[in-house]
């Protein structure tokens, strides 16, 4: 086996040829052959196989001999190769079933992780969450919406009073299960008409919204919708999410380099959008029950829907965008309008 | 200057590797730590680094990688337990981030420290290592003090505090206890950030105005919110100019950096590296390269890193001057720094 050796600790090297002799030692001797160093094969640290890459055989004396000849390294190790580690990854490699099997097994594992793992894990974190926690959270959510989208509400008291008992009826009838809910009213600032929920049970309701709603039954519906994503905690499995799924890329990728940022920023757009669209469905589905629990019509919050969606796109309505994080109104609106 | 010394000779870089065979590691290497949870990962990178060391010729001879998996293991969840405590105390107990912003202010330098120098002292080239001597005085100076003046001057000193970055991390490595030496001009780096900022700039105001034109003079939209509505349209548009600016200047100005400070590097006095990279050349690669991962599902993923490894290394010569072997055989010889301890320092890898 033809190579280079490199003296102990040096960086001068010759040409030289490893032989095993009958005594079992593994003998780097010169061209001409003059003895360079032997040893015992145990006694030599062999570089694991990758790829085409140069083998490096680390003798004893802290010489160095290097081949590119990776199967004449292999068939010298022969029965030894067990004591090697590593040497089965460099099979794997280069044994076609074994990448295409890698593949399908990444690719699995990937869209499993995506479609059950981040869900499941974001829902046993928020269940795990105490609520000190989600007190914090909301709080410091707040309070940085108020420095910088909304404004104190200009709603009459007169129009708090209603909207407030409205929001009673339904905490009375149960419908934000075990949490305490609370109403707060704020000027939308460029979200307009919007409501949305904290994770500790603050519901905020912007002035543009009240001001488009034309029953007590839309209202309500809005309240019950909100109610229903704090009842299931949406709210902290958001939050969840969007550190769970960069997580796990890095983690697979090793690191997070140049190449791979945006490839890392997108997937992670869609999928959260795409479960965030499966919330709003079931915050829906949760207050048309709640709704229907109560006696109420739950046909008003599409009513409701529909004005929203003119007000935002005019009258042709938003065109379709699977980028957005809403459900199609149209399809949120047939599941509200359903009979029992 | 006189021509006294001996003639230099260039030894161009060259890289032997193959996207397919990159691919078939990477992809193993996936599906080995997707298995392991994440653990085979640190194995994984060390499988990487020896295919792209070990893939990197110069002068004949190829580097290597030796770095065990097990330290780059342990090395990791330090650095995650770190990460972890200050995220959750920043987000929820500000007091206590507050504490663990001012201890990591001392940490970080370490860290970095340790990094480079884990790293240096895993390369070897012609079974002589690198190492790394810098000290955590001077990170701290380095990573920490600069960036910080070159912020509160309002980037005025941005590019003074990339020199100090770079002179750090140059000056610290050795080869076989011979130092390298970086002589970045101050004025060439003042010169490329504020020709990149002028790019930057320019390219922003050209496809603004190009994407408002198209905005205003497109399918308009009817109805009472049609005003605003375009108007948050173009608000958008302003912002996506700047975005795809920086996304193409940004790769463009970082290669523009690194060809200085690599062209501005000797090595034990006398023998020079020299990048020649093109930077519209290296902002395509980037661009292309992040998108053909994306729409290939990351699949592209190995033969992107390939191209770019590639493309670096064919725009980068290593300048001797004299004969390479014997100045080599000369010179480190009987070297007494070559065959230091590795394993008895405390030094691990934390990815950064």
């Amino acid at each position: 086996m033809l190579g280079r050796y490199f003296f102990p600790n040096a960086a001068r090297a010759v040409h030289a040829r490893a032989v095993k002799t009958d005594t079992g030692l593994l003998r780097i001797e010169e061209l001409d052959g003059g003895l360079l160093t032997e040893a015992p094969l145990q006694a030599v640290k062999i570089s694991s196989r990758l790829a085409n890459l140069p083998r490096r055989l680390a003798m004893p004396n802290g010489g160095c001999f290097e081949t590119l000849d990776n199967d004449g390294i292999d068939a010298l190790i022969g029965e030894m190769r067990h004591l090697l580690g590593g040497g089965w990854i460099d099979r794997f490699e280069r044994s076609w079933r074994a990448v295409v099997f890698a593949i399908l097994f990444a690719a699995a594992m990937v869209a499993a992780y995506v479609i059950w793992g981040v869900p499941a894990t974001a829902l046993a974190l928020a269940k795990a969450t105490p609520d000190w926690l989600a007190t914090t959270i909301s709080t410091e959510g707040l309070k940085s919406f108020d420095q910088h989208i909304l404004k104190d509400s200009t709603l009459t008291s007169a129009e708090q009073h209603r909207a407030q008992a409205l929001f009673d009826s339904l905490n009375h009838a149960g419908a934000c299960g075990n949490h305490h809910c609370e109403l707060v009213f704020r000027q939308g600032g460029w979200i307009k008409a919007n409501a949305f929920a904290l994770p500790d049970g603050h519901i905020v309701l912007t002035d543009e919204l009240f001001r488009l709603v034309k029953s007590d039954d839309e209202l309500t519906g809005v309240f019950a919708h909100e109610m229903g994503h704090v009842v299931y905690a949406h709210g902290l499995q958001r939050i969840y999410q969007a550190s769970v799924i960069p997580a796990f890329i890095i983690v697979v990728t090793g690191d997070v380099s140049q190449v791979s940022q945006l490839a890392v920023l997108l997937p992670t757009l869609l999928i959260e959008t795409s479960y965030s669209r499966e919330f709003e469905t079931d915050a829906d589905r949760y207050a048309i029950k709640t709704l229907r629990r109560m006696g109420k019509n739950p046909a008003a919050m599409a009513a409701l829907l529909e004005r929203m969606e003119k007000q935002l796109c005019g009258p042709k309505g938003c065109p379709l965008s699977w980028l957005g994080d809403h459900p199609d109104t149209a399809r949120r609106a047939r599941m509200m309008r359903q009979l029992p | 200057m006189s021509q006294t010394a001996a003639a230099k000779v260039e030894h161009a870089f060259e890289f032997r590797g193959n996207g397919w065979e990159y691919f078939r590691i990477w992809i193993v290497n996936l599906a080995l730590s997707i298995l392991t949870l994440g653990i085979f990962s640190a194995w994984a990178k060390v499988r990487t680094r020896r295919y792209f060391n070990g893939s990197t010729w110069v002068a004949g001879h190829n580097f290597d990688y030796h770095a065990s998996g097990m330290r780059i293991l342990v090395g990791r969840a330090i650095a995650l337990a770190l990460l972890l405590g200050y995220e959750l105390s920043v987000k929820f107990l500000p007091p206590l981030g507050v504490l663990f912003f001012l201890v990591g202010l001392f940490v970080f330098p370490w860290l970095v420290v340790s990094s480079i120098r884990f790293n240096a002292r895993n390369t070897s080239y012609r079974n002589v290592r690198f190492n790394f001597a810098g000290t955590d005085v001077e990170a701290f100076v380095a990573y920490m003090v600069w960036p910080f003046v070159g912020m509160i001057t309002m980037g005025l000193l941005w590019p003074l505090a990339q020199k100090k970055k770079d002179t750090f991390y140059v000056n610290g490595h050795n080869y076989g206890g011979r130092y390298f030496e970086a002589d970045i001009s101050t004025a060439r780096l003042y010169a490329i950030f504020t020709l990149g900022l002028v790019l930057i700039i320019a390219l922003a105001a050209a496809l603004g105005t190009a994407f408002v034109y198209l905005i205003s003079h497109g399918p308009s939209v009817s109805g009472p919110l049609s005003y605003l509505l375009s108007k948050k349209l173009m608000v958008g548009a302003v912002v996506l100019a700047i975005y795809a600016a920086i996304a193409f200047i940004g790769p463009a100005i970082h290669t523009m950096i690194l060809n200085l400070v690599v062209s501005s590097t000797t090595f034990d006095e006398k023998h020079q590296l020299k990048s020649t990279m093109s930077p519209i050349v290296m902002a395509w690669i980037f661009i292309s390269n992040a998108i053909l991962v994306l729409i290939t599902l990351g699949l592209f993923y190995p033969w992107a890193r390939v191209r770019a490894r590639r493309y670096q290394l064919d725009h980068l010569t290593l300048l001797i001057q004299g004969d390479a072997d014997s100045y080599v055989s000369e010179v480190f010889d009987t070297q007494s720094a070559v065959g230091e301890e590795i394993g008895s320092v405390f030094s691990f890898d934390f990815g950064l």
